[in-house]
C-alpha cells in the first residue's frame, strides 16, 4: 500500500473530500504496473512497485508548501496488476483497468515496471499532449523486433489516435533513426542543459495532458536503480518542478523503470515524485 | 427479468452481460494471466443496450454472472406520433409502442428490427 494512500475495501472518511461533490470514492487511484519483460541492459522493473511503496514510508503526511495532508486527498491503492510475459494482452488489460478509474472521474497513478506500461496510461486518459521525462528517445520502431519494447514507447504513443504531440525533457540520448523521428512537428525534444530557460508556455492550455516520468530522465548519481543510465541527466529538483508545473493539467501520471538495483535513491524520488504530483494536482486545481 | 447465468470466462466480444441491474452488450473483454500465485480475472467493458451507457465489470473468470436473455424481432410501423411510433409485431400482431430514437427516421409501413427484454425495446 502507498503510504497515505487507503485500501479500496477500507471505509474511509475522504469521500467529502472528492474533487467532484455529487461523486463517492477516490480522487487519484495507484496502480501498480510491474511488466519487465523487454528492459534492455539491467532488469528488474518488475521490483518497482513494490520498492517505490517502501521508500514512500519515512515521507511525512503534511505538505508545508501546499498546506496539505497526504491522507485526507482521496488517493486509494488498489494495489498491482501482475505482469505476465505477453505484453500486447498484458497492456490491453492493464488499459482497461486504468480506464475504469478515468471512467470514475479520478486519476490514476501507475508505478512501473518498464516504460512500456505508459502506453496503457496513455491509451485509458486519451491526452492531446504527453509530457514525458526520459533520457532516451525512445522513438525505436521496433527495438529487436519489439514493437512493445519499452525502447519504442514513444513511438507507439505517438500512434494513439487522440495525442497530438509528445514533449521530451531531459533526453540526451538516441540512435539516429530516433533523431530523425524527433525532427517532426509532433515531437519536441527538450535536452538537460536547456531545462532551466525551457518553458511550456501556453502549450498546455485548455488541453488534456498525460505525465510520465521515467526515472532516468535524473542523473544516475541520483537515480542509480534503473535498468539503462544515462550519464549527464537531470537534477532532481528539475524534475519535481516539472511535475509540480504539469501536474494540475494532468489527467493520468505515471513513475517507471524503477528497479531495485540501488539502496533505494531511484524508488525514493520515484515516491517522492507521486507525492508531488497529488499535492500539485489537488492545489492547482 | 429474463436472464440466465454463465460463468465469466464464457463471455465474449458481442455477447449480452448485465453489469449493475442493466442488459448491456459487449465491446471489450481482456483477461489478466497473473503466474502462479493470482487467479485469471476478466474485465469487461460493454454499453447498455437500452441506455447506452458505458459500464465494465472486473472479475475472476470462475465467478458467476448473469446474461440478459435479449430477444432480436420484426415489426411494421403502423403509424408516427411525434417521437412514438405505434408498431405491428409482425410475430404475434400485437401493436405496441416505442419511443423513436433520435437519429433515426421512420415512416409508416416500414419494416424495422428491434430488440426486446420484458419492457424494454430498442430499434436495430
Amino acid at each position: 500500500m502507498f503510504p497515505g494512500a487507503s485500501d479500496e475495501r477500507e471505509e474511509t472518511d475522504t469521500a467529502d473530500q472528492a474533487v467532484d461533490p455529487d461523486r463517492d470514492g477516490p480522487n487519484f487511484v495507484v496502480v501498480g504496473a510491474p511488466l519487465d519483460v523487454s528492459t534492455t541492459f539491467q532488469p528488474g522493473t518488475r521490483f518497482g512497485p513494490r520498492r517505490i511503496r517502501t521508500f514512500a514510508e519515512p515521507f511525512d503526511d503534511y505538505d508545508h508548501r501546499t498546506d496539505r495532508h497526504f491522507s485526507d486527498l482521496a488517493v486509494e491503492d488498489r494495489g498491482d496488476v501482475p505482469a505476465w510475459d505477453d505484453a500486447a494482452e498484458y497492456l490491453e488489460y492493464l488499459t482497461g483497468t486504468l480506464r475504469d478509474v478515468v471512467w470514475d472521474d479520478a486519476i490514476p497513478l501507475m508505478l512501473g515496471g518498464e516504460h512500456s506500461v505508459s502506453l496503457a496510461g496513455v491509451r485509458a486518459v486519451e491526452p492531446e499532449v504527453v509530457v514525458c521525462l526520459d533520457a532516451h528517445l525512445d522513438l525505436y520502431d521496433a527495438y529487436a523486433g519489439n514493437e512493445l519494447s519499452h525502447a519504442a514507447v514513444t513511438r507507439r504513443i505517438l500512434e494513439v489516435d487522440a495525442v497530438e504531440e509528445v514533449v521530451l525533457l531531459g533526453v540526451r540520448t538516441g540512435s539516429e533513426a530516433e533523431w530523425d523521428r524527433a525532427s517532426e512537428d509532433d515531437v519536441t525534444v527538450v535536452p538537460p542543459r536547456d531545462i532551466a530557460d525551457w518553458s511550456f508556455g501556453d502549450r498546455l492550455e485548455g488541453r488534456t495532458v498525460y505525465l510520465s516520468v521515467d526515472i532516468d530522465a535524473a542523473d544516475p548519481a541520483y537515480a542509480p536503480g534503473t535498468g539503462t543510465t544515462e550519464p549527464f541527466g537531470l537534477e532532481s529538483r528539475d524534475m519535481r518542478d516539472i511535475v509540480r508545473e504539469v501536474a494540475p493539467r494532468s489527467g493520468g501520471f505515471d513513475v517507471v523503470e524503477v528497479n531495485d538495483r540501488d539502496d533505494g535513491q531511484a524508488a525514493s524520488l520515484a515516491g517522492k515524485l507521486v507525492r508531488e504530483f497529488v499535492f500539485s494536482h489537488a492545489d492547482g486545481t | 427479468m429474463a436472464k440466465q447465468q454463465t460463468e465469466v470466462r464464457e463471455l465474449q466480444e458481442g455477447s449480452y452481460v448485465m453489469i449493475d441491474d442493466a442488459a448491456c452488450k459487449i465491446n471489450a473483454y481482456s483477461t489478466a494471466k497473473p503466474g502462479k500465485h493470482g487467479s485469471a480475472k476478466a474485465r469487461v467493458e460493454a454499453k447498455g443496450v437500452f441506455d447506452g451507457k458505458k459500464r465494465s465489470l472486473s472479475q475472476p473468470v470462475d465467478a458467476k454472472i448473469w446474461v440478459p436473455i435479449i430477444e432480436r424481432k420484426n415489426g411494421q410501423v403502423v403509424s408516427v406520433d411525434g417521437n412514438d411510433m405505434q408498431v405491428m409485431d409482425l410475430e404475434t400482431y400485437e401493436t405496441l409502442t416505442m419511443r423513436i430514437p433520435e437519429d433515426v427516421d421512420v415512416s409508416p409501413d416500414e419494416n424495422i428490427e428491434y430488440l426486446e427484454m420484458e419492457d424494454q425495446r430498442k430499434i436495430v
